[in-house]
């Protein structure tokens, strides 16, 4: 009897090995383009930079020395997929850039420890760079969430080289009014289907630091909260997005909560006005808060766009509400 | 064929792992003639989640309980997420108060968000160390849950954002985490009352979303 059911048991081993071995469709969880689109380090058919070491999915629109409107996205580790409806300044004179920052959308990926502040500043340097013509040729800044923080980072850095900034909804320009704000726009009840449905996948799916496609995949599944009814960040939909990049976003939060970033510290020097917008729906921002961060700057301009959510310039009735405002801002500093 | 495929691999994952279970229980207690246990409990297991379980002791030399459970996360829709588990549940050794058990599970589970519909077969083992008395016992346990193949099958909303994403089983093994915990429980009559808990990494050693996990339950055994 212990020798059948031996036997058996082999048998049963040998036969599912067949099987798994013979299917002739496999479909690998971490091969680039199964389940997110490939980087532009394996589709050469994107428009892309080669800058600073790295290789970033980007692209301009309007004439090439016309004043530059570089487009910062937020996350970190987003893309400009749901900022293009800002494409429309190129048609009142302005080069409009348009970039994925390293390791998010589809510029190419980098390793967790390769990260830092400094990086993305450079990034942004050598955008600018890249695609500036005459050293006349003014240079403004629109930044988007993580993105207004990067832009805010950058002006206390170099507060000369930036003609002007548009600063939608920056969590905030030191580490505790970021941490307070994601605390906010995270805050949904534990026991509503959204929760759920953002942790259930977790037994599911997981994947190492170097496995870029699977982190990216999983990170794309959170953004079933955009538009969602419990969100407070009031989107009024679902945000239409490239490729999340799961590492660069976790590297910058570990660095923030490391170092404790304050972006503040030499923006007096900064007197230029500054355009900061924030959204009539997002509950975890509002007034209050956005009067807190903007404060950092001498020179304000705070506007808030009625009809919209976080997501203010990816949604038509944000945009139509923000663009003109935007672009008398924009023209004034032209 | 992948029909074929995933069924072969489910019997067998139900076959390797005849000799596990899965309730919480107070051992010291487990009589021969306590054929039935029932358990039903709540907690953090990837989400807020309610779950309930039947166990039937088999005649054998040491403690076994062949178990079915099914568990499912909070929220508007009961059926869109749940979790299934088939196993044994034994005490391979015992020595004074101090008892040693051991899982294996077979798992089936389905989670559907507005992107994708996830399918997968798993499996989870746990072993767990304990002190059992007959009013209480206290134990530390560590266990892996290995979600071998998994199928995804995608929304429009996702086919809108990606059309290029490909729909089917994915391989290798799609996901693994560990967890490491305690538990401890309070027993009357022919009842246990149990909490338990403890962290959660991916096997990688990352940090897991929801980095930890607790259930409080309550345990019945009839004859």
């Amino acid at each position: 009897m212990k020798i059948k059911t031996k036997t058996t048991t082999v048998l049963m081993i040998l036969v599912s090995l067949i099987f798994l071995t013979a299917c002739k469709k496999q479909v690998f969880i971490n091969d680039e383009g199964n389940l997110v689109p490939k980087t532009v380090e394996h589709n050469l058919s994107l428009p892309s930079i080669a800058v600073n070491g790295t290789h970033l999915h980007a692209e301009a629109f309007g004439h090439k020395d016309s004043a530059l409107l570089i487009v910062i996205h937020g996350g970190p580790g987003a893309d400009y997929r749901s900022l293009m409806k800002c494409e429309a300044f190129a048609d009142q004179g302005y080069r409009v850039i348009f970039y994925d920052q390293r390791g998010a959308g589809l510029s190419k990926r980098h390793s967790k420890d390769s990260y830092s502040i400094q990086l993305t500043l450079d990034d942004l340097s050598a955008v600018i760079t890249h695609y500036r013509t005459s050293v006349n040729q003014k240079v403004f800044l629109l930044g988007h969430s993580w993105g207004a923080m990067l832009a805010t980072a950058y002006i206390n850095k170099y507060p000369t080289k930036v003609n002007g900034t548009v600063l939608a909804e920056p969590g905030g320009f030191v580490w505790q009014d970021i941490v307070d704000y994601s605390k906010r726009s995270r805050d949904i009840q534990f026991t509503r289907e959204l929760v759920s449905d953002l942790l259930y996948p977790n037994q599911f799916i997981t994947g190492k630091d170097s496995e870029h496609a699977i982190l990216d995949y999983k990170m794309s599944l959170s953004s079933i909260a955009d538009g969602h009814q419990d969100n407070p960040t009031g989107n009024e939909g679902k945000l239409p997005f490239w490729r999340w990049g799961a590492v660069t976003n976790e590297a910058l939060f570990k660095i923030g909560d490391r170092d404790k970033p304050n972006w503040t510290t030499n923006l007096n020097q900064y007197n230029t006005k500054v355009l900061f917008v924030y959204s009539e729906n997002n509950k975890a921002y509002g007034l209050q808060h956005a009067q807190k961060v903007s404060s950092a700057y001498l020179n304000v301009q705070l506007f808030k766009v009625n009809g919209a959510g976080h997501d203010m310039l990816s949604f038509s009735t944000g945009f139509n509400n923000f663009y003109p405002v935007a672009l008398t801002y924009l023209n004034a500093l032209k | 064929m992948k029909y074929v495929r995933i069924a072969v691999v489910s019997i067998l994952v139900c076959f390797l792992y005849q000799q596990s279970f899965s309730q919480t229980l107070n051992f010291n207690n487990l009589k021969r003639e306590d054929k039935q246990i029932v358990t039903a409990n709540a907690g953090l297991d990837y989400g807020l989640v309610y779950g309930a379980g039947y166990g039937y002791q088999v005649k054998s030399k040491k403690p076994l309980i062949l178990s079915v459970q099914l568990s499912g996360p909070s929220g508007e829709n009961l059926t869109d997420d749940f979790k299934t588990k088939i196993g044994a549940q034994m005490r391979f050794y015992k020595i004074r108060n101090f008892h040693f058990t051991a899982k294996a599970h077979g798992i089936y589970r389905k989670n559907k968000n507005d992107f994708v519909t996830l399918q997968n077969f798993g499996a989870e083992v746990s072993a767990t160390i304990g002190c059992y008395k007959q009013k209480w016992f206290t134990a530390v346990e560590v266990g892996f849950d290995k979600a071998i193949v998994t199928h995804f099958k995608h929304s429009e909303d996702y086919k809108q954002i990606y059309p290029g994403v490909q729909d089917g089983w994915y391989e290798p093994a799609t996901g693994g985490n560990f967890n490491f915990g305690v538990l401890g429980g309070y027993s009357f009559k022919r009842s246990d009352i149990f909490l338990e808990g403890g962290l959660v990494t991916t096997q990688n050693f990352s940090k897991s979303q929801l980095p930890f996990y607790g259930r409080l339950g309550y345990t019945i055994r009839l004859k």
